[in-house]
């Protein structure tokens, strides 16, 4: 039993480091009040270019950068088409996420099941563990220690600095924000491709780190998913850490359980985050109409000579 | 920096000016997807001839773009329904999901008499696609819950439990795949002896010259217009606000449930696992292409049928993934999205300065 345990406790950080990820970078995005349902497809784009330039020969490392750059870059579309050209966010975002993961099945189809040396796990050569802790330990990898340190990193800019004050303040009201000298436009697209940074940093997780190669349809749906942990979490860098573990833990639950041979309804079991953040979205709305810590403007297109 | 021009909202765009711009973007967005394709090794002058020539001008082909369409018209129908109401169904493949389950639970159980099979079937599909929407729609009206979360939320949940019967109950013993057993002859669409094109083509034919008579004839869809353009100006006016919108609403799920129905009772003739990837995308884009008008929309449906007939041919002769479909049509809507700011507002050059 504690030996289950052990091996769940310790599957769980690798499912959440990806939704983590993402989801930090959603909350960013959303904080401004630009709504972000690009998740899907900029990991996509992020996944395949870590794994392609790992695969021409260059190292590990450079190829999770590689995947940051390629999130940032498609955000950055993302960005002008509804920062600047004031495009309708939910559709923008949709369209991103085809064109997110159209990219990476065209440019990627020299890539595909090419199994390749990533980032290691902490275990990956050393002797079998002993301890429930060494082994708990020896299952992660040095990107779960960037992730936590990012959580850290995302929640202080936000609540302790200048510059994460001035994107809050153009989240709520850019209105005012412009009034006190705020860019409010090019807070939105600093904030929105700084998100996709992070969003393509969860996708090169997923291929450099976490399998070693890179397939088609590889983000499987985890992108909506760290939609829905934004919302769970209530745009809280915090609370995000503390609902990808939740949705980490259920994920990681079933190939567990299967492993030691129990009958589980794997794929109900799959709804859980999904079933989670829906019963979240119900009770915040029943508690404070509209969810008060849903940034105001979120959504919303801002001119400056529109009266609010 | 982005300040030195002054944007404001046209609040009477000319026609000419909409056209013009929606077509400059479709234009742009199709002259991107033309320079990546040459770009990635598909010769120009192959391209004009695979997409024009082999998805609209071989009977074949032809045949396939239309079997394709079918359900494309439904999904598409289903989008523009429900944006018309401003109601975002981002939920379209959880709809088609649960109606391509409700017909394949009529067709395995063999609910009723052999003659009514199939249209239990569809009916079946519409509704179960139609329950799937309720409670996105009672969440919104009841809680102001945001439909563009939770109607994506579902269309997970209704995935994972098309895989829930597939890899469980419904599983066919005699193959390892997630599909179920093949459907009884009764339990699928006649073809109509052209290539693979069934009877759901009619049928996805007259759904739009119905969602047609309702939304642009009725008097629900005179309500409709009125709620989607400005929802408290049509509460004042008496419009019953909520009964229009249930009624959109619904009729949006159906018509996705439907679709699904035709795919598991025209095509596939058996439920699988493959059979509902990107139709939400896709709807949105034909929707959208297509300004929410019904008719209009079969025309989008087909010339996005055809690109799915057209990368069939590039995978084939060029290796390219079927990720072009959803590529293209991503980047014709990114063109249309950059458009149509030039006609939703005016721009001009800015003086802060000198008026503040």
């Amino acid at each position: 039993m504690s030996g289950f345990l052990v091996g769940w406790l310790a599957a769980i950080p690798a499912y959440a480091a990806p939704l983590l990820l993402a989801a930090l970078g959603l909350i960013l995005s959303e904080r401004a009040g630009v709504l972000n349902l690009s998740a899907e497809g900029v990991m996509a784009i992020g996944a395949m270019t870590g794994a392609a330039v790992v695969l021409s020969g260059i190292a590990p490392t450079l190829g999770i950068l590689a995947g940051v750059a390629a999130g940032a870059g498609l955000s950055l579309v993302f960005a002008i088409v509804v920062v600047v050209f004031r495009g309708d966010q939910t559709l923008a975002g949709l369209t991103t996420v085809a064109v997110g993961i159209g990219l990476a099945g065209v440019l990627g189809r020299d890539y595909v099941q090419k199994p390749f040396a990533g980032i290691e796990r902490f275990g990956a050569d050393a002797a079998p563990a002993t301890g429930a802790f060494e082994r708990f330990f020896l299952q992660q990898d040095p990107l779960i220690l960037v992730t936590l340190v990012l959580v850290v990193a995302v929640w202080w800019f936000l609540e302790r600095t200048r510059a994460g004050l001035q994107l809050r303040a153009v989240g709520e009201d850019p209105g005012t924000a412009d009034v006190a000298g705020v860019d409010v436009q090019m807070v939105r697209i600093a904030a929105v491709v700084a998100g996709g940074a992070l969003c393509g940093l969860s996708g090169a997780y997923l291929s450099v780190a976490a399998s070693h190669v890179w397939v088609e349809g590889m983000i499987a749906g985890r992108g909506w998913i760290a939609v829905a942990l934004v919302i769970f979490a209530r745009w809280d860098a915090r609370r995000a850490l503390l609902g990808a573990l939740i949705f980490g833990a259920a994920e990681a639950l079933g190939p567990r359980l299967q492993a030691v041979g129990a009958p589980v309804p794997t794929y109900l079991m799959m709804m859980l985050p999904y079933a989670l953040t829906l019963a979240v979205l119900v009770l915040s709305s029943l508690v404070g109409r509209r969810g008060t810590d849903e940034p105001a403007a979120l959504g919303s297109i801002y001119l400056r000579q529109d009266k609010s | 920096m982005l300040d030195g021009l002054v944007i404001t909202r046209r609040f009477d765009t000319p026609t000419w000016l909409l056209a013009l711009v929606f077509l400059a973007g479709i234009a742009a967005g199709l002259a991107m997807a033309t320079a990546l394709l040459v770009a990635i090794g598909v010769p120009a002058s192959a391209l004009f001839n695979e997409v024009i020539g082999e998805a609209f001008m071989t009977a074949s082909g032809l045949a396939q773009t239309l079997t394709f369409a079918t359900p494309l018209i439904c999904v598409g129908l289903s989008a523009a329904v429900a944006l018309r109401l401003r109601f975002w169904n981002i939920g379209i493949e959880g709809q088609l999901w649960l109606g391509a389950l409700g017909a394949t639970a009529v067709a395995l159980g063999d609910v009723g008499p052999e003659a009514t099979r199939l249209p239990l079937m569809l009916v079946a599909a519409a509704l179960a696609g139609a329950a799937w929407i309720a409670l996105p729609l009672v969440l919104k009206l009841r809680l102001g819950v945001s439909e563009v979360i939770s109607t994506l939320l579902l269309g997970s949940i209704a995935f994972l439990f098309a895989q829930h019967l597939l890899f469980g109950a419904w599983r066919d013993p005699a193959t390892g795949f997630p599909i179920s057993l093949a459907f009884d002859a009764s339990e699928r669409l006649a073809a109509l002896g052209f290539g693979r094109t069934h009877l759901g083509l009619p049928i996805a034919l007259a759904a739009a010259l119905l969602v047609w008579f309702l939304v642009d004839v009725t008097r629900l869809g005179f309500y409709g217009r009125a709620v989607g353009e400005n929802i408290e100006a049509a509460r004042a006016a008496g419009v019953p606000v909520i009964a229009v919108t249930c009624a959109f609403v619904l009729l949006s799920g159906a018509l996705s449930g439907l679709a699904g129905g035709l795919i598991v009772a025209g095509t596939e003739h058996r439920m699988s696992l493959t059979l509902g990837a990107g139709y939400t995308f896709s709807g949105i884009v034909i929707a959208f292409l297509g300004r929410f008008r019904p008719l209009a929309t079969v025309v989008v449906a087909v010339i996005i049928g055809g690109v799915f007939t057209a990368s069939d041919v590039f995978k084939v002769f060029y290796g390219i993934s079927e990720a072009v479909v959803v590529l293209l049509q991503g980047l014709v809507l990114f063109g249309v999205l950059v458009a149509q700011f030039f006609g939703a507002y005016r721009i001009s050059r800015a003086n802060w300065g000198a008026s503040a």
